[in-house]
């Protein structure tokens, strides 16, 4: 098998070409901030607050991301046919709602005009434009990955393990506690990182449903967008930062990922 | 009464489960070819699934009822159940796993220690205690997922094809840990087969389950003698022609569904459908018919010859199907044939058993066992020797 097939030659510069294509702007991101000149940029107040907002939010939509998602993925997971077909399409509506489109829908909402945002006015409650609002941007365009991927981790538990434990006197909630939950543990990790490192990244529906407050509702990527129109090298900066964050969690799943598939 | 009553339907498929099953203390085992219904038995029993209507019934504690709207869920049933596959948690090691349920019932760690000490030492397994489940071999896992479930104290066990998943090697010794185990516990067990050295060296009672129901119950012995079915004698190795009994020339004879005739003993049998049984080892071979000979004879062509150790098994196909089984030196005595060659079958009137069958497709009544030969002890053995031989 040592002879070149012309397609193998094929599927390879078709794979190096695009691989060029995906890694060149990347390279191009990371020369063109020097460490020393990252290290000055990332001592700015603003760009610290930017960066305590970030997580911030993201950290807590991951509370309910999990708290409501790790239960319903699990009941989509034990759901079959048609009910599991219908609940699928439904969670796939807001992921192919462009963000943009998202934010637009969750001011119409929750906004002052919105749908709940008279109800919410009586009780003095105002979501948008404030970090609540972040969070819900968060929740609703990372939610519906989260509740899928976790879903089909559930999927891979065998029935069987659940009915055994049933048997040796589980009820329903402590065979999803003691089994399923501690059988999908490492891929739950990985999935709770990926939401993370999903809600950083997320621009369009905060603009647009909490605003580009700095100190309030600004965000990394917020941070980034109003930079680039006042201080470019300000700009590659922070984009340096979101980049290794992203490298970070991303090789933080990848180290769990393989270990579930080994056990 | 500490035993299992069960009377119940389930839609299953393409048939109907409809059961009337007792299990007493003890083994029982459950036999039956491959999509009869066994493994869904199982799961209604334990609660996995639920049957149209019926009752189950395990000593006074009624676990489903349909009548009384009772319906027990799995894990109040206290069934012990031992899946084909085991499902050992493989988050858990071998103690954890074994610890599950008492943890469960919320005992502490200390009693819980205790109880799995005990089991492991007295199941023979306390060197596993702390290893992982994917390290254990076919059969330490079986024998950790029948620890994991006994610690729960079950009222009734059921075990789905135990050894099925081991490979032959390990069997034995498995079958016989799990009968001592087994047979010292004393509850009722359900054990499921489709294997016929297991049926055979448990010796125990038999339940025999084909299409949905229950066709036999009894002893190996018993479905050796008698056996309800077509797949009954073919699984105990015993030829089985459906044919009737009908009167020529003033006397009974039995007309196969091939077409031969053959004379049995017709003393309780009526005229009307019946089935003929006789072992393979009463038939003898010939080359050509022995003269006057007032006995039973079917001539046919060998279809196959199966060399099993120092015997022989041969299928001939003539009029009807016929299985004789002789020993490696008559075999080789009637000079070796070969597939394609004729030969004649030839056996007593007095070693064929017949009975009288319902019509097909009323399964109601139990079948009678109506003829009796006085060989049938010493035949059973010879066919259990020549089984544990064949393995």
């Amino acid at each position: 098998m040592n002879r070149l097939h012309p397609f193998t030659i094929l599927l390879a510069s078709c794979g190096l070409t695009l691989g060029m294509l995906l890694l060149l702007p990347i390279f191009a991101l990371l020369l063109a901030v020097s460490p020393a000149e990252l290290l000055n940029q990332l001592t700015k107040t603003e760009v610290l607050l930017a960066l305590w907002i970030t997580l911030l939010s993201s950290l807590l939509a991951l509370l309910p991301t999990l708290l409501l998602g790790l239960p319903a993925a699990y009941g989509l997971s034990r759901c079959r046919g048609r009910l599991r077909h219908s609940l699928e399409i439904l969670l796939e509506l807001p992921m192919v709602l462009p963000p943009v489109v998202a934010g637009l829908a969750l001011l119409l909402a929750f906004g002052r005009r919105g749908l709940l945002g008279g109800l919410l006015a009586e009780f003095g409650v105002r979501i948008p434009f404030t970090l609540a609002a972040v969070v819900i941007a968060i929740l609703f365009v990372v939610s519906p990955y989260f509740v899928r991927r976790c879903a089909s981790l559930f999927d891979g538990v065998d029935r069987k393990l659940e009915e055994a434990a049933r048997l040796l006197g589980a009820t329903p909630w402590q065979s999803f506690r003691r089994v399923a939950l501690p059988v999908v543990r490492r891929g739950l990790f990985a999935e709770a990182i990926m939401a993370l490192a999903q809600g950083f990244g997320l621009f369009g529906a905060i603009i647009l449903f909490a605003g580009n407050l700095p100190g309030r509702t600004q965000t990394l990527s917020l941070a980034l967008y109003s930079a680039f129109q006042s201080d470019p090298r300000q700009a590659f900066a922070l984009g340096t930062l979101l980049l290794l964050i992203s490298l970070l969690l991303l090789s933080t799943a990848r180290l769990l990922r393989p270990w579930e598939a080994r056990s | 009464m500490t035993g299992l009553e069960c009377c119940l339907n389930y839609r299953n498929g393409s048939f109907d489960l409809d059961l009337d099953l007792s299990v007493p203390p003890g083994i029982t085992i459950l036999l039956g070819p491959n999509g009869a219904g066994k493994s869904s038995l199982l799961r209604l029993l334990a609660g996995l699934s639920r049957p149209a209507n019926g009752q189950i019934r395990l000593g006074e504690r009624r676990l489903f009822d349909t009548e009384r709207c009772i319906d027990l869920p799995p894990e109040q049933r206290r069934i012990g159940m031992l899946f084909q596959d085991l499902a050992l948690f493989t988050h858990l090691n071998v103690s954890g796993n074994i610890g599950f349920g008492l943890k469960l019932r919320g005992a502490g760690r200390a009693e819980r220690q205790k109880i799995v000490n005990q089991l492991l030492e007295k199941l023979t397994i306390a060197p596993l205690a702390g290893r992982s489940v994917a390290e254990l071999s076919g059969g330490e896992r079986q024998k950790v997922a029948l620890a994991r479930t006994l610690a729960t104290g079950p009222r009734l066990l059921l075990l789905d094809e135990p050894t099925a998943a081991l490979d032959p090697a390990a069997r034995g010794g498995i079958r016989r840990w799990l009968l001592q185990v087994l047979t010292e516990l004393k509850i009722p067990t359900l054990l499921v087969s489709h294997d016929v050295e297991e049926a055979a060296f448990f010796r125990k009672r038999i339940a025999v389950m084909e299409r949905g129901r229950i066709v036999q119950q009894g002893s190996f012995h018993q479905l050796l003698q008698a056996p309800a079915s077509e797949y009954v004698a073919r699984f105990v190795g015993v030829n089985y022609l459906s044919g009737e009994v009908l009167h020529e020339a003033d006397r009974p004879v039995f007309r196969s569904r091939g077409g031969s005739t053959f004379l049995a003993p017709f003393d309780m049998v009526a005229t009307g459908p019946a089935c003929l049984t006789v072992n393979p080892w009463d038939i003898a071979l010939y080359r050509q018919l022995p003269e006057g000979s007032p006995r039973n004879h079917l001539q046919g062509e060998v279809h196959e010859a199966v060399l099993l150790g120092d015997r022989v098994r041969l299928t001939l196909a003539g009029r009807d199907k016929l299985v004789a089984e002789l020993s490696s030196r008559g075999y080789q005595a009637l000079g070796e044939p070969q597939p394609g060659e004729r030969l004649w079958a030839v056996f007593k009137a007095r070693e064929a058993r017949i009975k009288n069958i319902a019509a097909v497709g009323s399964a109601g009544n139990r079948p009678r066992f109506l003829s009796s030969s006085l060989t049938a002890g010493k035949q059973l053995t010879t066919l259990e020797t020549s089984i544990r031989e064949g393995s």
